[in-house]
């Protein structure tokens, strides 16, 4: 078997909650050696996040921890004490990679900011994933990903006109803070490879968000359009292109969706056929893409009472066949239970955990025909690799570990 | 100085799905050639347009999503010399970047293996709804449709109260195009990582449904290991259970989102200060709120519903800017609710240089969009150009090819 695309990159990850995990879980799918430094006193609050198995939180049954945490290793150490510090400092200089999410700042209460970095490892790419970044008037300030998601737009384009902000039911910006650190490791990685340079590259979890909207940036500075107007955000109805229909409609049983995006009047016609052809839909009104727009909620009511005949499958089949672009509202239990399309790629697979038994887990994405990214063990226990990395990474005798054990840095 | 990609060479073939990935490539310094039909990108006909004026050069959306980009007009469906001259251009390149149905590059003589026969280093990378394989392979999506199936949409949404019967909300922003690109240039980097020793290319199916299947946080976890859906609530997490509310309404008619009030004695000291200072919570001096556990909220907890009520009455007679900033003074991860415009009225992405000029059909004197998602300390992002007009670089590369 070919080697791992990222076979040989090691990564000192001092990441916790889920932006940066997010990030390492990328570059571990892929090969690369990371391993988590953790610290026992001051544990990554996922260790005991929800949901876990059993009746209380330990530090090692967190399926949401197992979720974001598969193919890295683990090791405890006390950075607070001065062979601690020393430790951390040692596995820095044999790693290609360093990567955290803490408050701007705190690196630097460490003296490990860029300049000390660069000083202990030339090669080091230093990625910092912060609220708004180290540099700027407010970088001080901090955000969960719910905070990120309000400042930088998000929160406020997902909703229904006249109603609050819907916003994201979870942090879509850890995931993508993580996703675009990635992005900047990788491009940062290979430059390195080619060059020598190492770099720090300085992530803002809001900025990475604000990048998301650049078009409605740009309406508003080039048409002077803003977002915060009547009639906006428009909730399952199409911003640009502006077409209808484009909504969401109720199917059979107890909320059961299905998303509808017609693109053109060949879209249109060919819903109007999965339909069976009602009588309504042939008022003119609904023959032209601005017809429909003009009628829109007359349109979105008709529609709905043809889905809900349906069960969110039935309809989507229906309207596939006729080469309507058309999705169920997938749950979770949808996707693993029901959604063919996942089952058929083999996207689910499980892997065994000491206190999790045989874990369910994801696949990787995207998949690469001759060196794919794989599973290859679930997250590890706390502490589980301290001895194996002191050893065969820092190259520690058996008695420099239990000396470093007997003086508490290993906890 | 230049970005840390700038000895690569990317085409691409995309329409609205894919064009991300090349941008991501093309701003960190690759030489990205975006091959178009006669007719353009589908991405020049997605508004808004300068002016509310449709024309192949004048969409803020491909403007946004195509800098950096050169372009050039090959007719890959219907003319032999435009094949014959993207083959040539394959065989200068690193990396192809398309997002067509799966099997019409195939059609066109231009199949992935075809074109590894005559670079056997070349990426080839495919972003499409469902991947390659598998019974949806050849079903239409669109960004709406993606973000139902792959779940994140039915996290977003209402509390009953708030918005009765109301469906899954799409958040915008071509999200799920966002996470398809952001996944798929991992796996080019990873692969060019790897080329760099092997000698290598290969081939990437990127799916869609797959980045957004593995985008939904606590939502998997809670199906694997509870057998559990979560449940939608307005503008915060869903959950197994309903959870007390995040979002305030402030007095200029903005939302705050406020999370975690006094979880720790020292900041709970800060924020009881700050509120009796005007008049609010002069309750919270009683000992039932002494304890961090009876002001957590989620746990039904009267003491802390009490104080998200004070809060309400408080922000409601504040602007949001002044609870925000007072907030993230006193140590609160708290945010305001803006929408994508009024991110430019913070002086802090300034700072850090974040929003760059952009001129093009129509627009003379730069205009302002996002720029840089990171800051590189030795090889920086970087707006060499900006959109291509359609065709502009046609003679331009064919040329260099000679």
């Amino acid at each position: 078997m070919p080697e791992l695309p990222l076979a040989g990159i090691r990564v000192c990850d001092l990441t916790w909650i889920i932006a940066g995990p997010t990030a390492t879980r990328v570059l571990a799918d892929f090969g690369a050696e990371v391993i988590r430094v953790e610290h026992g006193q001051a544990a990554d609050a996922i260790r005991f996040g929800r949901p876990v198995v059993g009746d209380q939180p330990t530090l090692n049954n967190s399926g949401f921890f197992n979720y974001f945490n598969r193919n890295k290793k683990s090791i405890t150490l006390n950075v607070r004490h001065p062979m601690g510090m020393d430790v951390l400092k040692r596995l820095i200089a044999e790693s290609d990679v360093l990567v955290e999410n803490f408050s701007s700042g705190i690196m630097a209460s460490w003296e490990l900011d860029w300049p000390q970095l660069h000083d202990l490892n030339p090669r080091l790419i230093y990625c910092s994933v912060s609220g708004f970044g180290h540099s700027g008037r407010d970088k001080s300030f901090t955000t969960w990903g719910p905070t990120a998601q309000a400042l930088c737009g998000l929160t406020f384009t997902s909703g229904l006109p006249g109603k609050p902000p819907a916003g994201w039911g979870y942090s879509y910006m850890d995931h993508t803070a993580g996703y675009t650190a990635a992005v900047a490791i990788l491009a940062a990685l290979r430059h390195r490879n080619l060059s020598g340079e190492g770099q720090h590259i300085d992530i803002s979890q809001v900025e990475a968000g604000i990048v998301l909207n650049g078009p409605a940036v740009l309406d508003y500075t080039v048409n002077g359009r803003s977002w915060r107007r009547p009639g906006m955000p428009p909730g399952n109805r199409a911003w640009e292109p502006a077409v209808a229909p484009h909504n969401t409609y109720p199917c059979a049983g107890d909320d059961r969706w299905i998303a509808v995006a017609v693109m053109n009047d060949a879209e249109w016609q060919a819903l109007v056929l999965a339909m069976d052809e009602p009588p309504w839909a042939a008022d003119e009104r609904f023959a032209t893409n601005a017809g429909r727009l003009a009628n829109e909620d007359e349109l979105d009511e008709r529609i709905s009472a043809w889905t809900s005949e349906f069960t969110d499958y039935e309809a989507m089949e229906l309207l596939q066949a006729a080469g309507v672009r058309a999705g169920v509202c997938q749950k979770a239990s949808d996707r693993f239970e029901r959604d063919p399309q996942l089952a058929a790629r083999d996207w689910w697979s499980t892997l065994p955990h000491a206190e999790l038994g045989e874990s369910d887990f994801d696949g990787v994405v995207p998949k690469l025909s001759r060196t794919p990214g794989t599973l290859r063990q679930a997250s590890p226990l706390m502490g589980e690799h301290t001895h194996e990395v002191l050893r065969d990474v820092l190259g520690m005798s058996d008695e420099e570990i239990v000396e470093h054990e007997t003086s508490g840095v290993l906890m | 100085m230049s970005g840390p990609l700038a000895d690569l060479r990317v085409v691409e073939v995309t329409d609205v799905l894919g064009q991300l990935a090349g941008k991501l490539l093309a701003d960190l310094g690759a030489d990205v050639i975006k091959v178009e039909p006669p007719t353009g990108s589908q991405a020049r006909a997605v508004g808004p347009f300068v002016g509310d004026v449709p024309g192949p050069n004048r969409s803020l959306n491909f403007w946004y999503h195509n800098t950096n980009k050169r372009s050039v007009v090959l007719d890959l469906a219907a003319s032999e010399a435009g094949r014959a001259s993207f083959r040539g251009l394959l065989v200068t390149a690193d990396v192809l970047i398309e997002d067509q149905e799966p099997g019409v590059l195939a059609a066109f003589g231009l199949a992935p293996d075809a074109l590894a026969a005559a670079n056997p280093r070349l990426i080839s990378c495919s972003i499409t709804p469902f991947g390659q394989t598998g019974p949806w392979a050849h079903r239409k999506s669109s960004d709406m449709v993606a973000l139902a199936l792959g779940g994140p949409m039915q996290m977003n949404g209402y509390d009953p109260e708030d918005a009765p019967g109301a469906p899954p909300i799409r958040g915008h922003g071509d999200q799920g195009y966002n996470t398809a690109c952001q996944f798929a240039v991992h796996g080019i980097l990873a692969a060019l990582i790897e080329r760099d020793r092997s000698g290598l290319g290969q081939y990437i199916d990127c799916s869609m449904h797959e980045a957004l299947s593995c985008t939904t946080e606590v939502g998997m976890p809670y199906w694997l290991y509870k057998r559990q859906d979560v449940i939608r609530q307005t503008g915060r997490h869903a959950a197994a259970h309903r959870t007390e509310p995040w979002l305030f309404h402030a007095q200029d008619g903005r939302d705050l989102i406020l999370f975690g009030v006094g979880r720790d004695n020292a900041s709970w000291r800060k924020i009881k200060e700050w509120f009796q200072a005007e008049g609010y919570g002069m309750q919270f001096n009683e000992a039932r709120f002494d304890s961090p556990q009876a002001r957590q909220p989620g746990r039904g907890s009267p003491e802390a519903a009490e104080i998200m009520a004070e809060m309400a009455k408080f922000i409601a007679a504040h602007d949001s800017e002044y609870v925000y900033r007072f907030g993230q003074g006193i140590d609160q991860a708290w945010g305001v609710v803006r929408s994508p415009d009024e991110t430019l009225n913070d002086p802090h992405w300034h700072d850090r240089g974040l929003f760059v000029g952009t001129t093009g059909e129509g627009v003379a004197e730069p205009a302002l969009m996002p720029g840089a998602p990171y800051l590189f300390s030795a090889t920086p992002w970087e707006l060499r150009r900006p959109a291509p007009k359609l065709g502009q670089h046609t003679a331009e590369v064919l040329a260099e090819l000679r």
